[in-house]
C-alpha cells in the first residue's frame, strides 16, 4: 500500500467527515468507544490507502496522522 | 477577525467577552470543551472558575453568585438539566439573572451522546415545579452562537430572569469560524437588588418562600406579567424564502440546519418550499407561522425528537392550517437528502389532495 493512516482515538469524536471523503471509502466507524464515549472512526480492514491525506485535512479535530510508504 | 472554534469553546469565549465573570460547570458530554475552556479562561479575564461537585450544586453556585450581582453562567446536557432544574425554578421564583445551556443529547435516561432536540418541553415549559418560564434560545450555528450569548445575559440582567441557551451535541462539538467583533462590553443594569451587605442602608432580603397565600398569589401575577412583556417584545425568528412557499418548514437549532440544504435542493426542483425558524423557542413566534397559514401554506415540521415543538405549532395555529411531521428522535442526525425526500413526498401528497 502506498499509504497508512493513524487515527488518535481519544481525539476523535466521530463525526465521521473523514469516512465521507476518503476517495477509496476505507475508513469506517468502528464498534468501539473512545473515554469520551463516541463512536471512533477506524481503518477498513483490506480498505486500501493511497496516503492522499484528505481524511487528515478533513478531520476537524486534527486526529488523523499520515504517513507515505 | 475570524478563529477556527468548536461551538462549546466559542460560547464560553462569547460568555466572557460579555462580561461573564462566574462560570460553575460539572462535565457531561457533550458540552465538555466549554468548561474545559471556561477553566483556563474565566480566571484569565480575572472571573471565578469552580468545577463542582454535582451539577445542584453548579446552579446553586449560580443562584449565589447572581444574588451578589455577577453575571454567572453554567452548562449541562440533558441529564444534568434535569438536575439543574430545581435551582432554575428558585432563580425565577427569586427574580435572579443567569445564562443557563444545554447542549442536548439523545435521552431519556442516560441516552446518549449524540445530537437531538428531545428537551424543548423541558425548557419552553419552565422545567421545574411552579408556575415559571425561561426565555428560551435556539441557536444554528457556531456564529450565530456566538451572538446569542451576549443577548442572553442582556435578557436575563433586562427582566431578572433565568435564560436558556438550548444548543445540542452537534452545535457543541462542530468547528466553524467564528467572529467575535460584534461584543460589546456589557451594559450596566440597575441592581437594586443585590446582596452586598447593608452598611449605610435598609437591609434587603432574596427568597421564594411566601408562607401567606395571597402575597404569594401577588408574586405569581408579578411574574406573569413579566412573562406577558417578554411575549410581546421579545420573539425572535428567521424566515428563509417564505414568500412565496407553498409548504413552510418550521424547524430550529441544527435542524433548521439540515432542513435548509433540503429547502435549496427542493427549490431546485421548483417545489416552492420555504421556512420559519424560531430563534426564541419561548417565546415562540406564533404570529409569523398564523400569518403564514392565512396566506395558504401547510406546514412541515421537522426535530430530531419524536414530536415536542409540533404541538407550539398547532397552539399557534388554532386549527387553521395543515401540519405535516417528521421527526427523528434518539441522537439520529438526519441528512438534507433524507429530510429532501421526505418533505417532497409530502409536498406532492397535499398537491394531489388539492385537485
Amino acid at each position: 500500500m502506498k499509504g497508512s493512516i493513524r487515527i488518535d482515538q481519544e481525539r476523535c469524536k466521530g463525526c465521521a467527515l473523514c469516512i465521507e471523503f476518503c476517495p477509496k471509502k476505507a475508513i469506517s466507524l468502528s464498534g468501539t468507544l473512545n473515554l469520551k464515549g463516541y463512536f471512533i472512526a477506524s481503518f477498513k480492514d483490506g480498505g486500501e490507502c493511497t496516503g492522499c491525506a484528505t481524511c487528515a485535512v478533513m478531520c476537524p479535530e486534527v486526529a488523523i496522522e499520515v504517513f507515505k510508504n | 477577525m475570524k478563529r477556527l472554534m468548536s461551538g462549546n469553546a466559542a460560547l464560553g469565549e462569547a460568555a466572557v467577552l460579555a462580561g461573564c465573570t462566574c462560570y460553575f460547570g460539572y462535565p457531561i458530554t457533550p458540552q465538555n470543551e466549554l468548561t474545559e475552556y471556561m477553566a483556563k479562561r474565566v480566571p484569565e479575564a480575572g472571573g471565578v472558575f469552580i468545577q463542582s461537585e454535582s451539577e445542584i450544586a453548579a446552579i446553586n453556585m449560580v443562584l449565589g453568585a447572581s444574588v451578589a450581582g455577577a453575571r454567572a453562567m453554567t452548562s449541562s446536557s440533558s441529564p444534568g438539566m434535569s438536575l439543574k432544574q430545581e435551582g432554575i425554578s428558585y432563580l425565577a421564583a427569586d427574580e435572579l439573572p443567569a445564562v443557563v445551556v444545554d447542549m442536548v443529547r439523545g435521552g431519556p435516561g442516560m441516552g446518549n451522546i449524540s445530537p437531538a432536540q428531545s428537551d424543548y418541553f423541558q425548557a419552553t415549559r419552565g422545567g421545574g415545579h411552579g408556575d415559571y418560564k425561561t426565555i428560551v434560545l435556539a441557536p444554528g450555528s457556531v456564529q450565530e452562537l456566538t451572538e446569542i450569548v451576549p443577548l442572553a445575559f442582556d435578557l436575563a440582567d433586562k427582566y431578572r430572569n433565568p435564560v436558556i441557551i438550548l444548543g445540542d451535541g452537534m452545535l457543541g462539538q462542530m468547528m466553524e469560524p467564528v467572529s467575535f467583533d460584534n461584543i460589546k462590553p456589557p451594559k450596566e443594569y440597575p441592581k437594586d437588588y443585590i446582596l452586598t451587605g447593608a452598611k449605610g442602608r435598609p437591609s434587603r432580603m432574596v427568597r421564594s418562600l411566601l408562607f401567606d397565600t395571597k402575597e404569594e398569589e401577588e408574586h405569581n401575577w408579578k411574574l406573569f406579567r413579566k412573562y406577558q412583556r417578554m411575549e410581546q417584545n421579545e420573539v425572535r425568528y428567521d424566515t428563509f424564502l417564505l414568500d412565496d412557499a407553498e409548504m413552510v418548514v418550521i424547524a430550529y437549532g441544527i435542524g433548521a440546519r439540515i432542513a435548509k440544504g433540503a429547502i435549496k435542493r427542493l427549490r431546485q426542483e421548483n417545489l416552492k418550499v420555504g421556512m420559519i425558524r424560531p430563534i426564541t423557542l419561548w417565546p415562540f413566534p406564533a404570529k409569523i407561522i398564523k400569518e403564514a397559514a392565512q396566506n395558504g401554506a401547510e406546514f412541515f415540521v421537522f426535530e430530531m425528537s419524536a414530536g415536542q415543538m409540533v404541538e407550539d405549532v398547532k397552539l399557534a395555529l388554532e386549527g387553521k392550517g395543515h401540519i405535516h411531521f417528521y421527526g427523528r428522535p434518539g441522537g439520529v442526525i438526519p441528512t438534507p437528502i433524507e429530510l429532501f425526500r421526505v418533505i417532497s413526498r409530502h409536498y406532492y401528497q397535499s398537491r394531489r389532495g388539492k385537485k
